[in-house]
């Protein structure tokens, strides 16, 4: 076995980083606290013999390579979540790595498949979580970059996800997605406008929708509401608002 | 394609980037600093970073003076690719 990024030590028990060990060839171990537990295998050939001793069903593994059937279902009896694909689809071990020691590893990808027969792209995260993101979603820029669904990598270290020649932040998706990531992104803003109308304003633009889309409702109301000229709409304009934004009324203020 | 600003050699092969992607939070219009797997956000309107973490300071000097320099590129760079917000904000906001 050999030990990577950081030699052993006495104080290894509190040691603050996760720390990789490669068992046999290429099949790296993660062993500390919340990401304990979490396999790295660069081939399927590196899992045919592996067994994670006196750790049944408790560990994850995530194989960055295409798995047969048969392997599959022999992993997925030893390990509790096992996520396969091939690569570019994943980044290489090392990024892997890389993202694995993050602070933020849960938020950064590790790789992305695309589901043509649901429209979606599923992002792996760093913590081997799956996001799931609608194609609809990724619009094409204002530059007249269009996603290419056939053609998906990570890129920028885990950062971003590209698709063909356009790129979308892990950002600016799991800010969409992920109902504890915003809350999370709200904290780590030095300063940001919390009120109903500012976050109305953000979820608008972010679905791209005019003030003039929302049926029922004026322009001029809607603009109203941003200005925060008024604090809280009534109940059914709030519920109109949030039908033609795809969300649940409680959720706007959370963007 | 996300736009990118050229950097001087020494930032590019520290691995600096500075980049607006074609897909992104639009509000407030920004810039993303990058380097391996950290990002931070500058305003384009405040011309200030956005987010505690990663800690501003960590950019560094030369890079911060770059943004600064190239602030009206990246702004034009912003409007391109997001015209549906850009960085001046319309009348009907303030």
């Amino acid at each position: 076995m050999t030990l990577l990024d950081r030699p052993e030590d006495p104080h290894k028990e509190t040691e603050p980083y996760p720390r990789f060990t490669i068992v046999e060839r290429g099949l790296m171990s993660l062993r500390f606290s919340d990401r304990e537990g979490l396999w790295v295998a660069s081939s399927a050939a590196q899992t045919e013999h592996f067994q994670p001793a006196g750790r049944h069903g408790r560990d994850r593994l995530l194989v960055t390579d295409e798995l047969d059937s048969p392997l599959h279902e022999y992993l997925t009896a030893l390990f509790s979540d096992v996520v396969s694909g091939p690569r570019p689809s994943f980044l290489s071990i090392d990024e892997i790595r890389r993202v694995l020691v993050a602070r933020q590893f849960a938020d950064l990808a590790l790789g992305v498949l695309v589901s043509g027969a649901r429209e979606a792209v599923v992002i792996v995260r760093g913590d081997l979580e799956r996001t799931i993101v609608p194609w609809s979603w990724f619009r094409s820029s204002g530059t007249g970059t269009a996603p290419d669904f056939n053609d998906v990598a990570v890129t920028d270290a885990g950062l971003a996800i590209r698709l063909g020649k356009y790129e979308a932040s892990m950002d600016a998706i799991l800010y969409g997605f992920d109902r504890d990531y915003r809350a999370r992104a709200r904290q780590r803003q030095l300063e940001t406008d919390v009120s109903f109308g500012a976050a109305l304003r953000r979820l608008r633009l972010q679905k791209g929708v005019t003030r003039e889309e929302f049926p029922g409702i004026s322009q001029k109301e809607i603009a109203r509401l941003e200005r925060g000229e008024v604090v809280r709409p009534r109940e059914a304009t709030l519920r109109a608002i949030a039908d033609k934004l795809g969300v649940e009324p409680g959720d706007i203020e959370t963007y | 394609m996300p736009l990118q600003l050229p950097l001087p050699e020494r930032l590019s092969n520290e691995g600096w980037k500075v980049k607006i992607y074609d897909n992104e939070r639009l509000e407030p219009p920004h810039a993303t600093v990058i380097r391996g797997n950290l990002a931070w956000r500058l305003n384009l309107r405040s011309r200030q970073f956005m987010d505690r973490e990663p800690d501003p300071r960590d950019v560094p000097r030369e890079l911060r003076d770059v943004l600064q320099v190239e602030h009206a590129e990246l702004v034009r760079l912003w409007d391109r690719t997001h015209p549906g917000n850009p960085v001046t904000v319309a009348e009907d906001w303030l």
